[in-house]
């Protein structure tokens, strides 16, 4: 049990971080960014390169993961996202955009970092064992924790920053806030760079646990769909509450259905479909989306 | 019937003659007979996009096709291996079974809309290939393989269609059935979209609740088309188990679902002939790319990425619109 | 596309001419072998680890003056052909080789990709050398595809023998990923495991290729306290984590895989935890490694940057094209002649010391010889490197 709960808090943390970042770039855009698993698992290059390859320490990699994805983040807004949604007659057309970022980030992933999987050396050494009731590597346990840290501090930056109280005007309203004196066009290009590095950081904390490859950018991608679902599109505490609960889901799931094989993502996918039936705006999203 | 201006009919005669005559023509000239199954893959996505693209017609973002796609590929294999019926009962059977299944699951999903059924059919697509990996009837994991070719059909000892097996070149003969399917479709999506029916999904597209309010039977008019699109899928799924003689839970994934949506954004959802036109050019743009190794990859994202910033619309839009599309 | 052939014939010309002026080379015809497999996307690895294999092997023919079959040198060429991993692609890929004049051909990599072949390969006179293990693909009626590597039900059984007597294991758990080639393998490995008299104490739990965590996966597997592990059909980018995840969890007992697995991944994935990880693969080892080995792994690295260690089993299927075609050159747009050498064939294995012969097998499991014979060289991974445990022979 208490293994189950650890586990929960665990993946939920981490699941967490990646659908904030996806969520903040749908409330501000109205963009659902299908590129958010590649920008993760660019993040987790970068941090290889500099931590794993060239011997820096682990921290100056995490915040060079954060860097090059804002900067990417902010020049992926300004030159594609925005001319595109001003041209197109439907928001959705930058679907397409982001699909085909997407497999730019694949093939560039692949000539760059290669095709194998790769890791870097642990951070600290050690596992905590807790009588075999629980168990739980040190390293996990400072990710966690780190990726907990920036959740709130990502939280209280909305909440009580200028940029923040800007963006979260934006998300509300974007014409409102115009009228209001937002820079609507810069806000909007800090609002998809500051998601796209929180999929960088991410992508940095995890590489010291899971490594990384360039498979691993579709299918985070569509586990983030499903969180922001969860918890309800454009809503932060919303991306965040569905983190948790995939994150729980799957760890009980996996404990309580392992007997039966191959049926605890049937499961975690049908009970998904038949709770946004009943009730489609996700726990705390608007309606519609 | 539909009254068809003179440069519709001349579009229309342009079509078969391209499709029929000339290009089999090309084929049988340059000795390029990789390219039947080249088209023949064309069609049968450009009849399951046709599908998306209806659903995109009443406001929805379909990411689900390929679940539809997989499911019409089951119900013909299982229909052809296991019960030993012909193919081209089971071809209609299927598309009916997935019509079916999207009633079904559509009577619930259909009430979300925007990003909301986008996800939710995605997540679709996934259960779909994971059910397929469970259950006994698909045999699971081991896929259904050594499936016969089509055979033959004949009404009143008339050969209609000939058994695959005894033909020369079956590959023609799978291109010549697509084409005739891919021209059913468009014919069937072109008279929905100029009839009342297409009226109504374009008031829905615009505001489900003002067209309503005017007295549109709107959860009827959703399921329906979700089915005429999902009955689309299946068609082109169990189509494509024939031409493979083999079904596997990853014959169709996520990535097909996706590609089935961005074919229709690249052609341009305004358009009937938009999804058409996008599948040609993202199929063949990535076989034209071939020669390029291993930077295929980046120069086709690249190019799309190009496209999407220069013509967002879809590539139709290069043309003067013109209200719900025509001609070719 | 027309621009770029004729520019490439140009260059082709003219550095033909260059050399003929030198006197080294003769102008060679080309011999066209092709690779249909994935080379992009999440599965990369497998493919790319064939092709490269390919091109290194083809580089190192041609600058050594080409490869004589009959009374023809040629020089080869590998025509690739990126399937994405799906079968409707696989398709066109093989469609296309057809259109080349291609006979011989390497891959689909996975089940679903072969299966959708057949049809093709078989109306058009190709064969080919998937690295998947369906039987029916090599079973008659089916006739022109050639495993191109050891099965798991061959290698399973081997390796599960070879523990229960030097290891003394009698219980086994199986865990594989939710996808067809895993759940397929998994099934095979229960089998021999049943059949050798191992009691299986853990078969049914599965993950999803994308999990980050397995943590959550392992636990109720460990629980049983198998003596054995095996990670069925488990690819390069998850045996570390999950070698990981279960020495973290305190499992003492030894980790298997019928995979050809490579030791740098492992080692920056998993480090130490990853010694005594039990995994098939070629004739790399430093005890088995001919001098062609070695030099086909520094060619391979000087090419491509760093060596797989994927490809010490996938260097095997162009050589054993060649060296049938040799036999019999008839066979060179023929396969009907080449299936008809295959039976008797035989020849002298360049990249493993001693006596060890290429020829084709697979006579007990498909009861017609459909596959190659590599040898079953079963490793253990030891501190960054993979050391030889046993090789066996399959028949």
């Amino acid at each position: 049990m208490e293994q189950i709960l650890a586990n929960g808090v665990y993946l939920g943390a981490q699941y967490a971080m990646i659908a904030l970042g996806l969520t903040l770039i749908f409330a501000l855009m109205n963009v659902l960014n299908f590129a958010h698993g590649q920008m993760y698992v660019l993040g987790g290059f970068v941090t290889y390169t500099f931590y794993g390859q060239l011997g820096f320490p682990f921290v100056a990699g995490l915040v060079m993961s954060c860097v090059t994805l804002f900067i990417l983040g902010a020049l992926i807004e300004r030159f594609l996202f925005a001319p595109v949604i001003r041209r197109s007659s439907r928001d959705e057309s930058t679907m397409l955009l982001a699909a085909g970022l997407a497999f730019f980030f694949d093939a560039v992933i692949l000539l760059l970092f290669g095709e194998k999987q790769r890791g870097v050396p642990k951070i600290v050494n050690g596992v905590f064992n807790w009588d075999f009731r629980l168990i739980m590597p040190y390293d996990r346990i400072l990710i966690c924790v780190l990726a907990i840290l920036s959740i709130v501090s990502f939280i209280l930056f909305m909440q009580y920053s200028k940029t923040g109280r800007a963006l979260r005007a934006l998300a509300q309203d974007r014409t409102a806030a115009q009228l209001m004196g937002v820079n609507v066009d810069r806000y909007s290009m800090i609002g998809f760079a500051l998601g796209a590095m929180l999929a960088g950081l991410v992508g940095g904390l995890l590489v010291t646990i899971t490594g990384v490859n360039l498979g691993m950018g579709g299918p985070t991608s569509i586990k983030a769909f499903m969180m922001v679902m969860i918890g309800g599109a454009g809503v932060i505490s919303g991306a965040i509450a569905g983190g948790i609960i995939l994150g729980f889901l799957e760890a009980i799931g996996l404990a309580v259905l392992s007997q039966y094989g191959d049926i605890t993502y049937l499961m975690i996918f049908v009970s998904l479909m038949i709770f946004l039936a009943i009730r489609p705006q996700g726990l705390m999203g608007k309606p519609w989306g | 019937m539909l009254k068809l201006t003179s440069l519709q009919w001349i579009g229309l005669a342009a079509f078969f003659l391209g499709v029929f005559v000339i290009v089999p023509m090309i084929i049988a000239a340059s000795g390029r007979t990789d390219l039947f199954f080249t088209l023949t893959s064309v069609g049968l996505l450009a009849i399951a996009s046709a599908g998306v693209w209806l659903t995109f017609y009443i406001g929805r973002i379909n990411i689900g096709q390929g679940a539809f796609a997989l499911l019409g590929a089951y119900v013909s294999a299982i229909l052809v291996t296991k019960a030993g019926m012909s193919f081209w009962l089971s071809l209609p059977i299927a598309g009916l079974f997935a019509a079916f299944v999207a009633v079904l699951i559509g009577l619930p999903i259909l009430r979300l809309r925007g990003v909301y059924f986008a996800m939710i059919t995605l997540v679709l697509t996934q259960v779909f290939t994971l059910t397929a990996l469970a259950l006994p009837i698909t045999n699971g994991a081991k896929g259904i393989t050594s499936i016969p070719l089509p055979g033959e059909l004949s009404i009143l000892g008339i050969t209609l269609i000939p058994d695959f097996s005894t033909l020369e070149n079956p590959r023609q003969a799978f291109y010549f059935t697509t084409a005739v399917l891919m021209f059913l479709t468009y014919a069937a999506l072109y008279r929905i979209v100029n009839s009342r029916l297409g009226h109504l999904c374009r008031s829905m597209q615009q505001n489900e609740e003002l067209a309503s309010s005017i007295g549109v039977n709107i959860s009827y008019i959703r399921i329906l088309i979700f089915a005429i699109s999902s009955f689309f899928g299946g068609i082109g799924g169990a189509m494509f188990g024939s031409i493979a003689q083999s079904v596997y839970p990853s014959s169709f994934q996520v990535a097909d679902s996706v590609n089935f949506m961005l074919n229709c954004f690249l052609g341009g959802l305004g358009y009937v002939f938009g999804p058409m036109l996008g599948t040609l050019v993202l199929y063949f743009g990535w076989d034209l790319l071939f020669e390029l190794g291993k930077y295929q990859m980046l120069v086709y994202s690249s190019l799309l990425i190009i496209l999407m910033l220069f013509l967002p619309n879809g590539l139709l839009s290069l043309r003067l619109p013109k209200k719900g599309g025509s001609g070719k | 596309m027309k621009r770029r052939v004729v520019l490439k014939s140009a260059v082709a010309a003219v550095a033909l001419s260059a050399f003929a002026a030198g006197g080294a080379w003769a102008e060679n015809p080309v011999l066209k072998i092709g690779f249909v497999g994935v080379t992009s996307g999440p599965a990369a690895a497998w493919g790319i680890s064939n092709q490269r294999s390919m091109e290194t092997r083809a580089a190192w023919i041609n600058e050594t003056g080409g490869y004589t079959i009959g009374d023809t040198t040629y020089d080869i060429e590998i025509v690739s052909f990126d399937d994405q991993k799906d079968p409707k692609r696989a398709i066109a890929g093989m469609e296309k080789m057809a259109q080349e004049g291609i006979h011989y051909v390497v891959g689909p990599n996975v089940d679903d990709g072969a299966a959708a072949v057949r049809p093709v390969a078989e109306a058009n006179g190709i064969m080919y050398f998937p690295y998947a293990f369906p039987k029916e693909l090599y079973t008659a009626p089916a006739s022109n595809a050639v495993l191109g590597m050891v099965a798991n039900y061959q290698s399973g059984p081997a390796i599960y023998k070879y523990l229960m007597e030097n290891k003394g294991v009698k219980t086994v758990a199986f865990i594989a990923a939710n996808e067809s080639d895993p759940l397929s393998q998994r099934d095979g490995g229960v089998a021999a495991a049943k059949e050798l008299g191992l009691e299986v104490v853990s078969d049914n739990v599965t993950y999803q290729v994308d999990t980050t965590d397995f943590t959550p996966v392992l636990t109720p597997v460990l629980r049983t306290r198998p003596d054995l592990l095996v990670l069925s059909g488990v690819s390069p980018a998850n045996a570390p984590q999950l070698i990981r995840s279960a020495r973290e969890l305190g499992y003492q007992g030894l980790i298997s895989t019928e995979t050809a697995q490579d030791a740098q991944v492992l080692q920056e994935g998993a480090g130490d935890l990853a010694n005594g990880f039990i995994s098939v693969g070629g004739a790399s080892t430093p005890e088995l490694a001919s001098d062609a080995m070695r030099e086909f792994v520094k060619r391979y690295t000087d090419m491509f940057g760093e060596y797989n260690d994927e490809s010490n089993t996938k260097v095997y299927a162009l050589e054993y094209i060649l060296e049938t075609l040799k036999a019999n050159p008839a066979a060179i747009d023929d396969v009907n002649a080449f299936q008809a050498t295959m039976d008797g064939f035989e020849a002298p294995n360049p990249y493993m010391v001693g006596d060890a012969k290429l020829r084709y097998v697979g006579s007990t499991s498909f009861g017609q010889k459909r596959q190659v014979a590599v040898p079953l060289v079963v490793n253990v991974y030891q501190d960054g490197a993979f050391e030889t445990l046993f090789v066996a022979e399959v028949d």
